[in-house]
């Protein structure tokens, strides 16, 4: 497309309006402010690596905010709930435990020791005899420990000493029925 | 030749203001301010707004050094081609405000010698009477006269400046034309019964 020749007067006016913007020179406070940027160009113009490393710079310091804000956050949020579970625990505790455990009593437990003289039957098992007969064979002391839980044990079987009347046991020889 | 030098000096004042140079800048400032200055009168309203486009045209080429690409044209035309978006910023940001007077120093009327002053007072109201018309067209209208016929830049450089190809120069050069004929016209600065040009007719 071929660009016509503006109108003749239109040609003139825009030669006279060019002929006089030539004439127009920048005014001295431009030349004042255009020589301050050359004076002030070493701080104005960082490097543009420079200035891309500091937006990096500044987004990591960001995000690396960010990811210890988030942590923080987990790590409080599981302290608060470890918090609450032990409480929760110590609560329905209180409430589970309404009788004491098995190995414990609701009394202290007391007991009492017996002697029980025995001896060897004819059968081979150990029968108690009376403490004041005199006795054949060996002689044993069983000491029998009962207690007011009901628990009943023996605590040992021991020979007799012969010499002795009582069979050498200073313990309690209660009567056999 | 003396273009070709032109040239390649101006690219090696951008090498040396890349570089951190700040004289550079003043160089590029004195061979090329007078030029963008024109340019920014003819686009602005007032000569304070042009001289300080001209400012913010020679700050952004001092903080940006590296973004000029000597593969895509000259340094005038780059120049140009920044100046040009910060009156484009500029207007767009005064769509804001309300102006108190849109006729301030609306004219940069220089005496020339071999006039009278009566010629001189006429010469001044009829320039001041095209720069009001000017200033009523579009910006893209009223680039294109202030680059092509104020100027007298080729259409290639112009096409490169408002990064268009060098066919839409030429038909928005022709709208523009047309546009301020027929506004100079209305004003009776133009008689377009004489000798119009074919271009012309049908328009009024």
């Amino acid at each position: 497309m071929k660009t016509l020749d503006p109108h003749p007067h239109l040609a003139q006016l825009l030669k006279q309006y060019a002929r006089d913007l030539a004439q127009s020179a920048p005014s001295s406070d431009l030349d004042a402010r255009i020589d301050h940027l050359v004076a002030d160009h070493p701080q104005m113009s960082v490097p543009a690596p420079l200035r891309r490393r500091r937006g990096a710079v500044f987004y990591a310091a960001a995000a690396g905010f960010a990811a210890l804000a988030i942590g923080a956050g987990i790590f409080i949020g599981m302290r608060l709930e470890d918090v609450r579970a032990g409480v929760a625990a110590a609560q329905g505790g209180a409430h589970d435990t309404l009788w004491p455990p098995a190995d414990l009593t609701m009394w202290p437990t007391d007991s009492v020791s017996f002697k029980i003289p025995a001896e060897y039957s004819a059968k081979g098992t150990l029968v108690a005899v009376d403490p004041d007969s005199k006795h054949g064979s060996t002689r044993y002391w069983i000491d029998v420990v009962v207690s007011n839980d009901g628990t009943f044990r023996i605590e040992q079987v021991v020979p007799a000493d012969p010499s002795q009347k009582n069979g050498g046991h200073d313990g309690v020889a209660p009567k056999v029925p | 030749m003396q273009t070709m030098k032109l040239v390649s000096s101006d690219s090696e004042c951008m090498a040396r203001l890349a570089a951190g140079d700040g004289n550079a800048l003043r160089e590029l400032y004195q061979r090329h301010g007078r030029a963008l200055l024109r340019f920014s009168s003819a686009m602005c309203r007032s000569r304070q707004a042009a001289e300080d486009m001209v400012h913010d045209t020679f700050v952004a080429l001092m903080r940006e050094p590296v973004s000029f690409n000597p593969a895509q044209g000259t340094v005038f035309g780059y120049l140009c081609g920044v100046l040009r978006h910060r009156v484009s910023r500029h207007f767009r940001q005064q769509k804001r405000w309300v102006a108190l007077d849109m006729d301030s120093d609306s004219s940069p009327v220089h005496a020339s010698d071999s006039q009278s002053p009566a010629d001189e007072i006429a010469r001044s109201e009829i320039t001041a009477a095209l720069r009001r018309a000017m200033l009523e067209l579009p910006l893209q209208h009223r680039e294109i006269i202030a680059l092509c016929d104020l100027e007298e830049l080729p259409y290639t450089t112009v096409a490169g400046i408002l990064d268009c190809p060098v066919g839409t120069v030429r038909s928005r050069l022709h709208r523009a034309r047309a546009l301020l004929t027929i506004r100079l016209a209305s004003l009776e600065l133009i008689d377009l019964e004489s000798e119009p040009p074919i271009a012309y007719r049908g328009l009024s």
